[in-house]
């Protein structure tokens, strides 16, 4: 991240849209470029690179996929996809070729600052050290020690459902694909047996919620995949 | 082979019919002395009548004439010589040649009016049996499946092609019997497909033997034209059904139209004035007046969000274009998010969720399934009194199936309601009473069907419910068992 305010490109065809985000994100104290074009959108990243790019799905000339795609053939800066609700399996396939994070139109501008910050963060952390101890509420864990608390009392878990907590605490507040998560914590191999992560997701809440039936911390992203929340 | 066997057929009887002459020859011969000459001629007119009546005329006519010349030969003085001498035995004689064709011929009129009636008797049946199998079948498929069979087996054929030719689309045939190998001759028979409107298609039959009696192919273009008539009646009545679907569907678009053209002016109409008011430089606003608008903008533009939402479903589903993404999911984390979004709505409520810890995970779609949730528990929100319970329980059925109910303490709907509530814009109560755009209930239905389960309604003693099923197998298979995990850490 460079010392001057975050750069921001949007990419989206609405010239609506491109209106109200750049006033809010301007007001937000954003330095932000808009363009209306995939390929416009891929010169102006190409010609100044932007510190994170917020990509619309439908756009006319191209689609997403592949601006994200060309993207990140020479750069890994985050990406926030835009779409429409019903649209998982392109969300999915968006993040599964690079993209960060997504957002579902219409959102509420808190939302979309939320996704900006966390995935500035992650592209900080991603550069420099990474954080060892993970607070989020009374939850404590501590990746170097191995050790999970819950309001001070050490929390036991299996083998799976520590490689499992591992995985969303070192992306606290993005989210996560079921293949994602299921290729990292199972292996390729076992990257299509969701109902794994179904029941293994269900005993970690049980360990770590207050209430399993609405976690804080271990949220669920409708089919896509899953969200850690930790303190920020 | 037909044909060889009625051949056979017909040199036997000549054999037989002569036998028989020769046995009654034998016999009377042996008992010449003790019959008079009138009485051996009556006596020889029974194989003329038996041989007429089993192998008809031509064996009857040389049973006749052997009998004759037999009689004439044997028993007439002189004995062996075909000489008379007695006038009185020349007329006996005549008389017996007279009456014995006469008989004969007589015998094998009747036979052969046995014959014909058989014949057309037959052919009756099979017409009624066709007829009988053809009648209220509306499937094209169907029709020509079964005048192909009925041809196999009437004319005894090797193999039957019938050939469809559809005004707008593809050619099509079916070729019987299914096994049959490709036969390289022409057919021996083809029968057009023909009705008043036109050539609907052919019917080809192969047959060892070529040729078929007067009232066989009577009978075979019988065949073609009812299957004929029952096809172009199966299309009439697709064409009309076609029409009818048509019409309802443009009448639904109309009360779509006026459903979705009030649903959404009125939160836009908030948002408007709100808006509005606030952009206003001459009212100096309150904070908290200014708080509560933004606010009902802001719950307005979700409202306004949900009711496209479900109308772009409700276009999906119409249109088939609704394909649950099905994975294996939890039910009770599915039902838990559903209340947690929509917390602030069941605030006036108490929810219960009676989900038992071991219940199976179910092959659902996410999303969709959120959407059943929502509707449903929003439907109960609106006709349930307040501070009433509203219950969502989930139970394996013995069938396979999971069966989920969303009970409230609501009024009970009345019977004849109770099916159509499911219908698009259907309402028990008048529209102004409450909101929502009708489609709610109609979306549910189309997502359970498009999960293979179903959905109803029913009246409790103490309130109202909804029931679904949903079937706890994806593609025929239980989920994957889990590897085991007991190293803890």
């Amino acid at each position: 991240m460079s010392s001057t305010a975050p750069h921001i490109l949007v990419i989206d065809d609405e010239p609506q849209i491109l209106r109200a985000m750049r006033t809010i994100l301007t007001e937000k104290k954003f330095q932000v470029t808009v363009a209306n074009r995939g390929e416009e959108g891929l010169t102006l990243a190409a010609a100044n690179p932007p510190d994170l790019v917020i990509l619309d799905l439908g756009l006319p000339d191209m689609d997403g996929f592949e601006v994200c795609a060309r993207l990140r053939e020479w750069t890994q800066i985050p990406i926030i996809v835009l779409s429409v609700r019903d649209s998982e399996r392109d969300k999915v396939t968006a993040l599964d070729k690079g993209a960060d994070d997504y957002l579902t139109k219409p959102f509420g501008i808190e939302e979309l600052l939320a996704r900006v910050r966390v995935a500035l963060r992650h592209s900080a952390q991603s550069q420099g050290r990474k954080e060892t101890i993970v607070k989020a509420g009374t939850l404590v864990i501590d990746l170097a020690r191995h050790i999970i608390t819950r309001a001070g009392n050490e929390v036991k878990l299996t083998g799976t459902e520590y490689k499992l907590l591992v995985y969303l605490a070192a992306n606290t507040g993005r989210v996560l694909t079921h293949h994602s998560i299921l290729t990292n914590v199972w292996g390729e191999a076992e990257a299509d047996h969701i109902e794994y992560l179904r029941v293994y997701m269900r005993q970690l809440r049980k360990k770590l919620e207050e209430d399993p039936e609405r976690p804080q911390y271990i949220l669920t992203e409708p089919g896509i995949g899953y969200r850690f929340l930790a303190d920020e | 082979m037909y044909r060889s066997s009625a051949s056979s057929r017909f040199i036997l009887g000549y054999l037989l019919g002569f036998l028989t002459f020769a046995i009654t020859t034998g016999m009377l011969y042996v008992l010449r002395d003790y019959l008079d000459t009138p009485l051996i001629a009556l006596l020889f007119l029974l194989p003329v009548g038996i041989n007429t009546a089993f192998w008809g005329l031509g064996p009857g006519i040389l049973s006749a004439l052997s009998a004759f010349l037999g009689f004439n030969y044997f028993f007439i003085k002189p004995y062996y010589t075909l000489a008379v001498h007695q006038s009185s035995d020349l007329i006996v004689l005549i008389v017996f040649l007279v009456v014995a064709v006469v008989i004969s011929q007589l015998v094998a009129r009747a036979q052969a009016g046995l014959a014909a009636a058989t014949t057309r008797e037959r052919e009756a049946t099979k017409l009624y049996e066709l007829s009988a199998a053809l009648a209220g079948v509306q499937d094209d498929q169907a029709i020509v499946r079964i005048v192909a069979t009925e041809a196999l087996q009437t004319f005894t054929a090797e193999q039957v092609q019938v050939t469809v030719t559809p005004a707008k689309s593809q050619e099509w045939q079916l070729i019987l019997p299914v096994e049959a190998m490709a036969i390289t001759r022409n057919p021996e028979w083809t029968i057009p497909l023909q009705t008043a409107r036109g050539m609907l298609g052919e019917i080809r039959l192969w047959r060892a033997d070529a040729t078929l009696e007067p009232a066989e192919e009577r009978l075979l273009h019988t065949f073609a034209s009812q299957g004929a008539m029952a096809l172009e009646r199966a299309w009439l009545t697709q064409t009309e059904t076609r029409a009818k679907v048509l019409e309802e569907s443009d009448h639904l678009k109309s009360a779509l139209l006026s459903s979705v053209s009030h649903e959404l002016r009125s939160p836009l109409a908030t948002i408007k004035a709100s808006i509005t008011s606030l952009r206003s430089g001459n009212v100096q606003w309150k904070s908290s007046a200014r708080e509560d608008l933004l606010a009902t903008v802001d719950d307005e533009t979700d409202h306004l969000n949900r009711l496209v939402g479900n109308l772009l479903d409700m276009s999906r589903i119409e249109s088939g274009a609704l394909k649950p993404q099905r994975q294996w999911n939890l039910i009770v984390e599915i039902i838990g998010g559903v209340i947690s979004r929509m917390r602030k709505a069941t605030e006036g409520h108490q929810l219960i969720v009676d989900v038992p810890e071991d219940l199976p995970l179910v092959p659902v779609d996410y999303v969709q399934m959120e959407q059943v949730f929502d509707n449903l528990i929003s439907n109960s929100l609106k006709y349930a009194p307040p501070n009433t319970m509203i219950r969502i329980s989930a139970n394996k059925q013995d069938e396979g199936m999971l069966l989920v109910t969303v009970s409230n303490q609501g009024p009970p709907v009345p019977q004849e309601h109770l099916d159509r509530i499911f219908d698009k814009f259907y309402r028990v109560t008048d529209a102004d009473r409450v909101t929502g755009t009708g489609l709610g209930l109609s979306i549910c239905k189309g997502i359970i069907a498009a999960h293979g389960g179903r959905i109803w309604a029913e009246n409790l003693p103490y309130g109202f419910a909804f029931n679904f099923t949903i079937p706890l197998t994806l593609d025929g298979t239980p989920p994957h068992t889990l590897p085991v995990d007991s190293e803890t850490i």
